[in-house]
C-alpha cells in the first residue's frame, strides 16, 4: 500500500483543495474525487508526472442531480487510479482529455452518446453507437429514461 | 502521391470479411487506405441498462453473454467486482479453477482467431486444421461444464462446479496433443513464404502509438510493450503461478500472430501447474442477496486485451451502475491508426489482427429485447443504408 | 457418261454419313458432351483433394464419394432466381457467362483429347489457343465492369492486371515445346513427342514449371485467386451473377480446368497415346488427372498474394525463367 499512499499524497499536494476524497480500498485500487475545474490539470499530472500513461476508460453515471464522470488510470498496467468528478445535469460540459491521452478519443464519445455530456475540444462527437435515428437528446443511459419510455420515443420515429 | 480522386469504399456492416456487422468508411486513393472512419454500434443490445434492472445473481448470466467467445473473461471478472463489493473471497480451489477455464478459453479464443486469420489471407487449409485441433478444447469444455460455449462455472462467491479428479488425465492428455500441434503451427507461420508476405510488415503499429492510443492485450504486447493484468494486477490464483509475459517487437499482424501462438503454449503451462497444485477444499461460499453500498474496479486479461468492469451498488439487490469496457473498444484508436497508408487487400487481415469481438464491445443502452420487431426494424434500416 | 442416280446417292449417302460423323464427334465424344462430362469429374477430384488435404471428407452423398455432386450443383443454379442489378449493362452482362463458357470449351477442340489428332487441327493453332486465352482474361474484366457493383468493378481490374503478370511467361512456354517439335500445331507437338520417344517435360522443365505455376493464375486458383479474393471483395467479378449465368461461370471455369490441363498433357506430357491396349482417351485421362492433382496440391498449401506482389513476382522471377527456358533450346539443350 506505499505506492498507492504515496501516489495519493502527491495528488494531493499538487491539487490542494480541489480534492475532496481519497479512498484506497485495496491494493492497486485508489478512488480519489476532484473538482470539475481541476480534472484536466490532474489527467496531466497523473499522465505526464506520475507515470500513469493508460486510460483504461470513462464511465459516466447518472447520480439524479448531477452526472458523475469517472476515468480510470492505469500506472504500468497495475495500480487503477479511478478519478471522480461531476458535471450538473442541466449543462453537463467539461473539457477533453484527447490532447492528453489520444486514446480518450472513442470513450468520449460514448459518454457524449448515452448521456449527453459535451467535451469541448473533442474533435468528433459524432454518434458512436446510437443509431442515426435514434430522437435528438434521449439520452439512454439516464436514471429518468427507464426502458418503456425509451420504447415508446423510439417507436414514434419508426415510421 | 495522389493519383486521381479518392474512392470511398464502405467495409460493412455485412461483410464477408466481416463475422460480426460494424461499418468502415475507407477513403482509398488507388489501392492505399487514406481515411478510416469506424461507426460502431450495430450489435447494441442494451446491455448496461438491463444490468440495473436485474439482481446480481440474475445477472451473471447476463454478463456471460456479453460474447460467446470470451464469455467466461466477462463472468470471472463480474463475480469478482461483485465478491469485492461485499468484503467475500472465493475459496481457494475456487481460484485456481477460474485460471484453468480461464486459460482454457483463452486457448479455444486464440486458436479460433488463428484459423480465422488464416481465412483472411486465403490460407483456408491452415484454418481447417486449426479449426479441427481446437476441438480438443471444446470437447474438454464440454466434459467439465456441458455446454462448448458459455461454461456458467463462475457464481458470486466461487465456481459452481468442481473439475472432478477422474477428468485430469483427460484434460493433461488434451494439453499435450495441443503442445506438439500448436509448435507446428508457430512453425508454419515463422516459415511459410505465402503468410509472411501477407503478414510480415503490415500493420505497423509503432510502441509510441500503442501506448498513447491506450491499445491493450496481444495488440500491445506484439509492439513489444509488456503489460498483462494476470501479472501487473493479478486475480484469482495467477499470484501464485509462475508463467512468462508473450511479447514481440516486430509491431506487425505476423508479431500479432507470433504473440498469440506462444500465449496458448504459455496457458498450456499455467493449466498443467494449475492442475497440479490445485488445493483442495471448497468451491464456493455462501453471499447474501442484497450489496452493501459501494464502487469497486474489477480488471481481467481476457484473450483480447485488458477488460475492465465498474460497479456502484446502493444497498439494494440490484446494481445502481454497472459499467463495461471491453477490450476491443480499447483497440480500435490504434486499429485506425494501422489502417492509415495500408493496402486494401491487407485491411481485413489488420482488422482481424486486433481479434475484434464486436458483440463484446457494442453492448450499450439500446433496447433490449431481440424479439420484438424494433430488432428486426433496425436490421432493415441498416441493409437499406448499405445499399445507397 | 456423267453419274447415274445410283453413284450419285452412294456420294449423298457417304457425305451425309461423314457430315453425321463429324456433327456427333463436335457434340458428343470427344467433343462438348465428353468435355462436360470431363468438366463435372475434375471439379469433383479438385474438390475431393482440397478436401482430404484440409482433414475433410468434400463432396459425399451425390452419387458414389459424391462424383455428381458438380453436377447437382450446376442443375440447383439452373433452377435459381437470375437476378440482374438495375445499373448493369444488360447486354454485355448477359453475354459474359456465354463466352466464359464458350470459350475454353471451342480451344479444347483444338487440343487432342481422343487421338493423336484433335478435331480441329490447323498450323498455327497454338496461337489460337494464345488468342483465346487473352479473350477469356478479356471476358472477365467486361463481367467485371458490366456489373456496375464496387466489388465486381474492383476484381474485373485485378483479373486485368493479372492478366500483365502472366501473359507473356505462359505464352514463352507454351512456345518452347513448339520449338522443339518444329511445328505451331498442338497436334504436331503430340506427334512429335510421341514419335521421338521423349517428352517436354523432361527436355523443358523450366518451361514446365513456368506453365504450371503461370496455369494457376490463369484459372485464378491460389495463391493467385486475387480477381474474387472472398474475404475482400465478396466475389470479385463473379459477385452480381446468379442463377443461370452463375451456371455458365461454373461451368466455363471448369472447362478451364479442363484446358489447363489438356494443355499441360499435350505440350509437356505427350498427350493422349495408345500404351498396349489402353485406349489413347483413356491415358490422356489419367496424364491430366494427374495434373489437376497437382493444381489442387498447390492450390492447398498456399495462401493468397496481393495484386502487386503477383504481378512483380511475375515480373521478377517468371519471365527472366522462360526466358532463359527458351535460350536454352536456342542453344540446343531441350531439342
Amino acid at each position: 500500500m506505499e505506492k498507492e499512499n504515496e501516489i495519493a499524497e502527491k495528488l494531493k499536494k499538487h491539487l490542494k483543495n480541489n480534492v475532496f476524497e481519497v479512498k484506497i480500498p485495496r491494493e492497486r485500487r485508489i478512488f480519489v474525487k476532484i473538482g470539475k475545474t481541476a480534472l484536466k490539470d490532474a489527467v496531466k499530472y497523473l499522465v505526464h508526472e506520475l507515470g500513469f500513461t493508460h486510460l483504461s476508460t470513462i464511465t459516466g453515471a447518472d447520480t439524479s442531480e448531477e452526472i458523475e464522470l469517472i476515468y480510470h488510470l492505469a500506472y504500468k498496467g497495475s495500480i487503477e487510479l479511478s478519478l471522480k468528478t461531476t458535471v450538473p445535469k442541466e449543462k453537463p460540459v467539461v473539457p477533453t482529455i484527447t490532447d492528453i491521452i489520444p486514446g480518450a478519443v472513442l470513450y468520449e464519445r460514448e459518454v457524449h452518446d448515452l448521456l449527453g455530456v459535451a467535451f469541448e475540444g473533442h474533435p468528433d462527437l459524432s454518434p458512436l453507437v446510437l443509431p442515426e435515428e435514434w430522437p435528438e437528446r434521449v439520452y439512454p443511459l439516464r436514471k429518468e429514461y427507464t426502458l418503456e419510455k425509451l420504447r415508446k420515443l423510439t417507436e414514434s420515429t419508426e415510421s | 502521391m495522389r493519383y486521381g480522386s479518392i474512392i470511398k469504399v464502405p467495409f460493412g456492416p455485412q461483410h464477408p470479411a466481416l463475422k460480426e456487422p460494424e461499418n468502415f468508411m475507407f477513403e482509398i486513393d488507388g489501392e492505399i487506405v487514406v481515411g478510416v472512419h469506424p461507426r460502431i454500434g450495430y450489435n447494441h443490445r442494451g446491455i448496461e441498462k438491463a444490468f440495473e434492472r436485474r439482481t446480481y445473481l440474475q445477472n451473471i448470466y447476463l454478463a456471460e453473454r456479453i460474447c460467446g467467445i470470451c464469455s467466461d473473461a466477462h463472468t470471472t471478472c463480474y463475480t469478482q467486482a461483485i465478491e469485492n463489493l461485499l468484503g467475500v473471497e472465493a475459496p481457494p480451489r475456487a481460484r485456481y479453477i477460474r485460471v484453468i477455464i480461464a486459460e482454457l478459453e483463452r486457448i479455444h479464443s486464440h486458436g479460433l482467431w488463428v484459423g480465422i486469420a488464416a481465412h483472411e489471407i486465403g490460407f483456408d487449409t491452415l484454418f481447417m486444421y486449426v479449426w479441427r485441433d481446437r476441438e480438443v478444447v471444446m470437447d474438454l469444455f464440454e466434459t467439465l461444464s456441458g455446454n462448448r460455449v458459455h461454461y456458467a462455472m463462475n457464481t458470486i462467491g466461487g465456481v459452481r462446479r468442481d473439475i472432478p479428479a477422474d477428468t485430469v488425465p483427460k484434460i493433461k492428455h488434451g494439453m499435450d496433443f495441443l503442445e506438439k500441434r500448436l509448435k507446428y503451427y508457430l512453425n508454419v507461420v515463422q516459415n511459410e513464404q505465402t503468410i509472411l508476405k501477407r503478414t510480415s510488415g503490415v500493420g505497423i503499429l509503432k510502441p509510441k502509438d500503442a501506448v498513447e492510443l491506450c491499445a491493450v492485450g496481444p495488440t500491445l504486447r506484439a509492439s513489444g510493450v509488456k503489460n498483462d493484468v494476470r501479472v501487473d494486477d493479478p486475480y484469482a490464483a495467477y499470484d501464485e503461478i509462475p508463467f512468462n509475459v508473450v511479447t514481440h517487437d516486430g509491431c506487425d499482424v505476423l508479431s500479432r500472430i507470433i504473440v498469440r501462438c506462444e500465449e496458448m503454449l504459455e496457458s498450456i503451462n499455467i493449466i498443467r501447474y494449475a492442475l497440479d497444485n490445485m488445493p483442495e477444499g471448497m468451491i464456493r461460499v455462501r453471499v447474501p442477496m442484497a450489496v452493501p453500498p459501494g464502487e469497486t474496479v474489477s480488471r481481467v486479461e481476457a484473450p483480447r486485451g485488458e477488460l475492465i468492469h465498474y460497479a456502484k451498488s446502493n444497498g439494494t439487490t440490484k446494481p445502481e451502475r454497472y459499467k463495461v469496457r471491453s477490450p476491443t473498444l480499447g483497440n480500435i484508436p490504434a486499429l485506425c491508426k494501422m489502417l492509415m497508408g495500408a493496402h486494401v487487400a491487407d485491411i481485413p487481415i489488420v482488422l482481424a489482427g486486433i481479434d475484434p469481438c464486436f458483440a463484446c464491445m457494442d453492448r450499450m443502452t439500446f433496447i433490449d429485447d431481440k424479439t420484438n420487431k424494433k430488432w428486426v426494424w433496425t436490421m432493415q434500416q441498416l441493409r437499406r443504408k448499405t445499399r445507397k | 457418261m456423267g453419274l447415274d442416280h445410283a453413284t450419285i446417292k452412294e456420294k449423298d449417302k457417304k457425305m451425309t454419313t461423314e457430315t453425321f460423323l463429324i456433327i456427333l464427334q463436335i457434340l458428343v465424344f470427344p467433343g462438348a458432351f465428353f468435355l462436360f462430362a470431363l468438366a463435372f469429374l475434375y471439379e469433383w477430384v479438385d474438390r475431393k483433394i482440397l478436401a482430404r488435404i484440409q482433414s475433410r471428407y468434400g463432396p459425399l452423398y451425390t452419387g458414389p464419394s459424391g462424383i455428381l455432386q458438380p453436377l447437382a450443383d450446376f442443375l440447383k443454379l439452373l433452377s435459381k432466381e437470375d437476378i440482374v442489378p438495375m445499373a448493369a449493362d444488360k447486354i454485355l452482362f448477359t453475354l459474359a457467362p456465354v463466352f466464359y463458357a464458350v470459350l475454353p470449351l471451342t480451344t479444347l477442340f483444338i487440343v487432342p483429347v481422343a487421338s493423336q489428332k484433335s478435331l480441329v487441327m490447323f498450323e498455327g493453332d497454338l496461337i489460337f489457343v494464345m488468342f483465346t486465352s487473352a479473350l477469356m482474361i478479356l471476358t472477365v474484366f467486361i463481367a467485371g465492369y458490366s456489373s456496375t457493383s464496387r466489388f465486381s468493378l474492383i476484381g474485373g481490374v485485378r483479373a486485368a492486371l493479372q492478366m500483365i503478370g502472366f501473359e507473356i511467361p505462359i505464352s514463352l512456354a507454351m512456345i518452347g515445346p513448339a520449338i522443339a517439335a518444329g511445328s505451331l500445331s498442338i497436334s504436331n507437338i503430340v506427334q512429335w513427342q510421341q514419335t521421338s520417344l521423349q517428352w517436354t517435360v523432361w527436355l523443358q522443365p523450366i518451361g514446365f514449371a513456368v506453365f504450371v505455376v503461370c496455369s494457376l493464375a490463369e484459372m485464378e486458383f491460389v495463391p493467385f485467386d486475387i480477381p474474387e479474393a472472398e474475404t475482400e471483395i465478396v466475389a470479385g467479378w463473379r459477385t452480381e451473377f446468379s442463377g443461370r449465368k452463375l451456371a455458365l461461370l461454373r461451368l466455363g471455369r471448369d472447362l478451364e480446368l479442363v484446358l489447363a490441363s489438356a494443355l499441360l498433357t499435350s505440350l509437356y506430357l505427350a498427350g493422349p497415346q495408345q500404351v498396349w491396349l489402353i485406349p489413347p482417351v483413356v491415358t490422356f485421362m489419367i496424364k491430366t488427372a494427374f495434373v489437376v492433382l497437382m493444381f489442387s496440391l498447390l492450390r492447398a498449401i498456399f495462401a493468397r498474394f496481393r495484386i502487386d506482389q503477383m504481378v512483380s513476382g511475375m515480373w521478377k522471377y517468371l519471365v527472366p525463367l522462360a526466358i532463359l527456358q527458351v535460350i536454352l533450346i536456342q542453344l540446343g539443350i531441350g531439342r
